[in-house]
């Protein structure tokens, strides 16, 4: 199976189950289909459900996802591994959203430990010579065998000879020690998440020959680095995270303290400019086309007439409350019965009207049960029919 | 509006930029101005000692850090020159132009640096922009910088297909031209045979604004250097005059989305601006147009303001080709707002970018034919417009 940055498509997908969070998918009720290009792709079907999660692959029919997500292998490879950027990855059309994105941005992140890349016995054998430190082999000449069982196994013979050291993808007939296990064990054993004397006591190694050549062996190497890892020794970035919480208090001064009295009173108030008959909603102490001052009120709406239909499916901030906004949700610009054709206001739709609203519809408001003069009196509106 | 008397006339003898990317982890905000006002002093030939004052300018609330001109002064060595801070938001690198243009033509400073940037890693853009709306109205309302309106309203002029297939065009010219620029953030290698894939396919923001439709978040800085027409022609072989420049504000709400619509700010500063240097026919006039396009259907619907056009003659141009490199009006060959947006900075690289054009050292975006005058924009707040105008000589 092809690799990408040395990662296989199914690392990412074998891998989820141990990285799965329980805590962080409780509540959660989400499909999410991959559908991915090129050779080695294939579809895959991830359910999260009250807290558990199931994978399928060959998943022939990814139409029920609540998301499907297209890529092809090597760029949903290097964009898990983040050595593709995702947002450019995004924009240039390489990876294709089809459903709702913030499943992809918001649940996935909770629900799942990031995918660090698998490391391979091959990788580790293979790095042996660029490891080698002659200054510990002076006068050592050894052949060290490695027979891996398992499905990333394989044999080589480690030459150690005169200062130098080479690799063969081999077991030669006459080395000095020869090492058996596993090939998970002897990943295991490099990644530092195995103790080597442990693993031979409980028989999860077998080494044949010369022991004491085994011994010798471990000193002649640097210690395996994970590839990713070593970037964390590199210069250390310092970065400090704070959230704020600042409560602010406004005066609403004469003009605003009326409309937020009318909103009370389910009445919209709006200034009408002396010279060119304008309305502003809210109201405005000034008319700035006129240049003068615009203190007349009278009464617009309640219903209006939408104008401009924005259906929002970007999921921003709230920046009254920092929560992240359901999506999606529809601002509606419309003018108000009663007011001026070249003023609107805004406001947002009913969720139960976003897919009947077009322009040109009138619309209602609807109005908090209790209302306190505040901007929440005004819930939103929703077509009058 | 009466021609604006000039005490004096004003050049640009300097620019320095650096790159645009999502993250310049390896640098803190003063290290990244102290790079372009070292590109900046490098490209006048001029020592700090040299520099009467410095502008700053950045928005503030996305980073969040008080008086940054403070901070910024190690990187600039401002330290006892006089300085003032400029924060107009979008518009801000446009009104350090304005300003820098105003304080060296009233006699007041001969040598005068701004410097426009923004680190919008260190911040959130849209939070910082949703905290602006007015807090008694609308601030539960904003959605950062985002509507779909322009879309909606371009889809029901033109209809469906040639509306979306335009603005996917005007976005792949805008990505063509920025893979041309090294400076550029967003170099996505786009082609025209994506067109119909990614205007249906890249995930949309708000209503037919798609991702790929959006300008950037940058992390950037920009410097200009200006100086008195006495000074700017021995310290340098080739300024760039600032001709004219004009600000036009609209109220502080998104009130003009109703029946009838009122005149566009663009279309407003751009009928004053032509009107009171005897433009006649911007198109036929301009030989470059760096203009601030936060998203691709603004831009392309502010083609038909800036220019005067009207119907579709800004579809037509543009499904033409005549404003490619080799069109009638280049637009942006410095990749524009889409590929490359530190705020504080953007609306400076206009006019900077302009300049670079005038005097042929634009580098891979130099546009083949000779360009003596060139347009540039500023976009910020509630549909607020700055335009600058400028000229390889001074014969107007």
């Amino acid at each position: 199976m092809a690799e990408y940055f040395g990662t296989k498509i199914d690392d990412i997908f074998n891998t989820m189950e141990q990285r799965f969070l329980p805590q962080g998918a409780q509540g959660v009720d989400a499909s999410i289909g991959y559908n991915i290009s090129g050779e080695v792709g294939g579809t895959w079907k991830l359910t999260i459900k009250d807290g558990t999660m199931n994978l399928e692959s060959d998943v022939g029919d990814l139409t029920g996802c609540a998301v499907v997500l297209n890529a092809d292998a090597e760029t949903f490879v290097g964009v898990t591994l983040g050595k593709i950027d995702a947002g450019d990855a995004f924009s240039s059309g390489k990876v294709a959203v089809n459903g709702d994105l913030t499943i992809l941005g918001n649940v996935l992140p909770k629900v799942f430990v990031p995918f660090t890349p698998v490391v391979r016995a091959e990788a580790i054998i293979e790095s042996m010579p660029e490891r080698f430190r002659p200054d510990k082999a002076e006068g050592v000449n050894m052949k060290i065998g490695y027979d891996l069982a398992g499905d990333d196994g394989g044999q080589w013979t480690v030459i150690v000879k005169e200062g130098e050291c080479f690799l063969k993808e081999s077991l030669e007939a006459d080395c000095t020690v020869t090492m058996r296990m596993d090939a998970q064990v002897f990943v295991d054993l490099n990644t530092g998440k195995l103790d080597g004397a442990e693993a031979f006591s409980s028989g999860k190694i077998a080494i044949d020959g010369d022991m004491g050549a085994a011994g010798t062996s471990a000193k002649l190497f640097a210690k395996f680095e994970v590839p990713g890892a070593d970037e964390k020794h590199g210069e250390e970035l310092i970065s400090l995270k704070c959230v704020p919480s600042i409560n602010q208090r406004y005066a609403t001064g004469p003009l605003m303290g009326k409309w937020f009295k009318g909103l009370k009173e389910k009445k919209f108030y709006a200034t009408r400019c002396p010279k060119c008959g304008r309305t502003q909603v809210p109201p405005r102490e000034i008319c700035a086309a006129c240049r003068v001052r615009s203190e007349d009120f009278m009464e617009v709406g309640p219903n209006a007439t939408v104008t401009l239909i924005d259906t929002v499916y970007y999921a921003s901030p709230d920046p009254l409350t920092g929560k992240i906004r359901e999506t999606p949700y529809v601002a509606l610009f419309m003018v108000m019965d009663g007011s001026t054709p070249d003023q609107s206001f805004s406001h947002e739709l009913n969720p139960k009207d976003i897919n009947r609203i077009k322009p040109g519809m009138k619309v209602r408001p609807v109005w908090a049960k209790k209302r306190t003069g505040s901007y929440t009196d005004l819930v939103y509106f929703e077509i009058d029919d | 509006m009466a021609k604006k008397k000039k005490n004096r006339n004003v050049g640009i003898i300097g620019v320095g930029q650096t790159e645009y990317s999502s993250h310049k982890e390896y640098q803190n905000q003063a290290e990244m101005v102290n790079e372009a006002v070292r590109y900046a002093l490098a490209d006048a030939n001029l020592s700090l000692d040299d520099i009467d004052c410095v502008i700053h300018g950045n928005m503030e609330l996305f980073e969040m850090v008080h008086q940054p001109d403070m901070w910024h002064s190690l990187g600039s060595g401002a330290f006892g020159k006089d300085q003032l801070r400029i924060t107009t938001g979008g518009t801000t690198g446009a009104s350090l132009v304005c300003a820098a243009d105003n304080l060296v033509a009233s006699g007041m400073y001969d040598v005068v640096m701004a410097i426009g940037l923004e680190k919008l890693q260190e911040g959130h853009t849209t939070g910082g922009i949703t905290n602006m709306a007015d807090p008694l109205w609308f601030r539960h309302l904003q959605t950062g910088a985002l509507t779909g309106s322009t879309a909606s309203m371009m889809i029901e002029e033109f209809g469906e297909e040639r509306a979306k297939i335009a603005a996917m065009k005007y976005r792949i010219l805008m990505d063509k031209h920025a893979c041309l620029n090294p400076r550029a953030h967003r170099r996505l290698g786009l082609d025209y045979d994506q067109m119909e894939n990614l205007m249906n396919t890249s995930p949309k923001l708000v209503g037919e604004l798609r991702l790929i439709h959006m300008c950037s978040q940058s992390d950037g800085a920009c410097v200009m250097i200006f100086a008195s027409e006495k000074k700017a022609k021995k310290l340098s072989d080739k300024p760039v005059w600032i001709r004219d420049h004009i600000t036009i504000h609209r109220e502080e709400t998104f009130n003009n989305f109703g029946i009838e619509r009122p005149e566009w700010t663009m279309r407003n500063a751009a009928r004053k601006l032509f009107e009171r240097n005897g433009i006649k026919d911007p198109l036929k006039y301009f030989d470059v147009f760096e203009m601030y396009d936060p998203s691709a259907w603004w831009g392309l619907d502010w083609l038909r303001e800036f220019l005067l056009l009207d119907g579709d003659e800004h579809l037509k141009l543009l499904e033409n080709g005549e404003f490619d490199l080799d069109g009638k009006l280049p637009v942006n060959p410095s990749g524009g707002v889409t590929a490359s947006n530190p705020i504080g900075a953007t609306a400076m690289l206009r006019p900077a970018e302009a300049a670079m054009q005038i005097r042929g050292d634009a580098g891979p975006q130099q546009i083949r034919k000779k360009v003596k005058h060139a347009l540039a924009s500023g976009f910020g707040g509630t549909m607020w417009t700055v335009m600058v105008m400028l000229e390889k000589e001074l014969n107007w």
